[in-house]
């Protein structure tokens, strides 16, 4: 068991995520395009997402998302709803080739963070709050997509590691010999 | 490549559903869920802390960089504010005074009672929606849910969780902030006398002062907050209240030598004329900021101003208007103690039918400026009968 969770993606993930919560908190609470948070860790789980596929993508998507609900006092489950969706969303996106170039995964990284933060506001539609669709969020939704797009040259490898993801080779077949 | 399965969909699904059921448990209130948010909060004090050493520089720098002209130009809209508050400060403490021991005459509730506490803040929400700031005291200092937290603006917000060492506030600008307030009517300058203030102003000019610089209560009460001032109480006939609604102030009164000017000790800035209207002066009017309605203050998210709504427009009682003064209201279940000041009124919307008018209320507390606030160690009515 020790070995499966030694091997396995929390093992990286959890202290990475962990690093990327407090730039989030600190950092990127001051450095603002728009007025809007660039939301870090919502681009990571969505970098999961185009670098590994869905499936784990969306794991790494809800332990962010848990991680996000502790440290940030939300309930637990609000945001992991959201990021286990954009995490999903991206890798499924991904499914049209099979080795996505960097660009490619940007624009995968792009729409699964623009799902993921449009998830937020209905998530808390459902908690109870009131009114969460604000006017800004026409504004908040693309700058926080973009700028998740322009992350993952650096998030789709670093996603990579965390899940422990190899990148695949293409090698020529052998040659056969000739007669 | 990644390849899409029946057994990948059912991994989302079970996370999804996983993810609603956490939801579920941790809105109900959960003490397992709570010790792992506590738990998992201590783990990340040390990352968060270093990571502030690291990164408040390149924050800094970036401030500087892209805010610098801001900066300016609210130094110089702070410079212009300070001078007009320099003006008014006296005739504010006055009147605070004034109005406090007229609670204590009327045997009222008041701030001044109440235990506070100043806490920093050291963080605030990371995502686009929330309002949420973080401050650097928690449960050890006897801070617990619900508590009100004001600066020396007024009210910012409520404690909505707290841990050993931190708690989360939620600010009224947050959508699901709500607290019943009252809407008291600004003075009126025909029934006011006029020259009679200390100050020297007449009630037409303090009331433009008033309008210009958020209020006098608001620096008035918060001040009280801030000292827990033991204010003077009138059992010896210093002060008695006029059937017009004024209060009669003995220029015997040793509370009151502070206030008189003496010959040769002309304050800077005031002529002859002035001079004479201070010195003469022994009535003091208070400002009749008559209840006109209460109501609840509602936020609504990040870059918009509170409401007012559940108003009731009787125009035969008062009128509901653009300048009117808000302030909490108290009563048996607010989390609230009344008169905190909270904002004032800048503009009316009506709408048909039942619902009656909004009010749209400018908060006197800067929410995307804070640094050091208080908190109010109040408990409400309701449970301390429990």
């Amino acid at each position: 068991m020790l070995a499966a969770i030694w091997q396995g993606p929390f093992i990286r993930l959890v202290p990475v995520g962990m690093v990327l919560l407090a730039l989030q908190r600190s950092l990127f609470v001051e450095i603002t395009i728009a007025g809007v948070i660039i939301q870090v860790v919502l681009a990571l789980a969505a970098a999961a997402g185009a670098a590994a596929g869905s499936e784990r993508g969306a794991i790494a998507g809800f332990t962010l998302g848990v991680m996000y609900d502790m440290v940030e006092g939300l309930p637990i489950g609000s945001t992991a709803i959201a990021m286990t969706l954009a995490g999903a969303v991206a890798g499924l996106l991904a499914l049209i080739v099979a080795d996505p170039q960097w660009w490619l995964a940007m624009m995968f990284t792009t729409l699964g963070a623009a799902v993921g933060e449009v998830m937020l506001p209905v998530v808390r539609l459902f908690t109870g709050v009131a009114d969460p669709f604000e006017p800004r969020l026409t504004i908040i939704v693309p700058v926080v997509a973009i700028a998740a797009g322009l992350l993952s040259p650096v998030f789709v490898p670093l996603a990579r590691w965390c899940l422990r993801i190899k990148r695949a080779e293409w090698v020529a077949p052998p040659r056969e010999p000739a007669l | 490549m990644a390849i899409y399965t029946v057994g990948r969909r059912r991994v989302i699904f079970a996370l999804l559903l996983t993810c609603a059921l956490l939801l579920t448990l941790d809105l109900r209130g959960n003490p397992v869920l709570d010790r792992v948010r506590d738990g998992f909060s201590r783990a990340m004090s040390p990352v968060e802390s270093a990571t502030d050493v690291i990164t408040t520089p390149l924050g800094r720098a970036w401030n500087g960089i892209t805010k610098f002209d801001d900066l300016e130009r609210e130094n110089q809209a702070l410079h212009d504010q300070v001078d007009r508050l320099i003006g008014t400060q006296a005739t504010a403490r006055l009147s605070v005074e004034e109005y406090q021991e007229l609670l204590a005459l009327l045997s009222l509730d008041s701030l001044a009672g109440i235990p506070t506490e100043v806490a920093k803040v050291v963080g605030a929400s990371s995502n686009n929606l929330d309002q949420i700031i973080e401050i650097n005291k928690g449960r050890s200092s006897g801070f617990k849910v619900g508590m009100p937290v004001v600066n020396q603006a007024g009210l910012i917000g409520k404690i909505t969780s707290v841990t050993d060492n931190t708690a989360k506030v939620l600010l009224i600008t947050d959508a699901r902030y709500a607290v019943p307030v009252r809407v008291l009517g600004a003075p009126e300058a025909d029934s006011i006398p006029t020259n009679t203030n200390p100050s020297g102003q007449t009630n037409e000019e303090l009331k433009d002062l008033v309008a210009t610089t958020a209020g006098p209560s608001t620096t008035l009460v918060t001040d009280v907050l801030n000292t827990g001032t033991t204010l003077p109480q009138n059992d010896s006939g210093s002060v008695t209240v006029a059937e017009d609604g004024t209060i009669v102030t003995d220029p015997a009164a040793p509370g009151d030598e502070a206030l008189k000017p003496t010959v040769g000790d002309t304050p800077i800035g005031l002529d002859d004329s002035t001079d004479l209207v201070v010195a003469t002066t022994t009535t003091t009017t208070v400002l009749a900021l008559a209840v006109k309605e209460f109501g609840a203050l509602e936020g609504r998210g990040r870059g918009l101003i509170p409401q007012i709504r559940f108003l009731q427009d009787n125009p035969s009682i008062a009128v509901l208007q653009a300048g009117d003064l808000v302030v909490t209201a108290g009563g048996f279940d607010s989390l609230a103690p009344p008169d905190i000041p909270v904002g004032v009124v800048i503009n009316r919307a009506d709408r048909s039918g039942p619902g009656g008018p909004l009010l749209d209320v400018l908060p006197y507390a800067d929410v995307t400026k804070l640094n050091f606030i208080r908190v109010v160690k109040y408990t409400p009515l309701s449970e301390v009968e429990q």
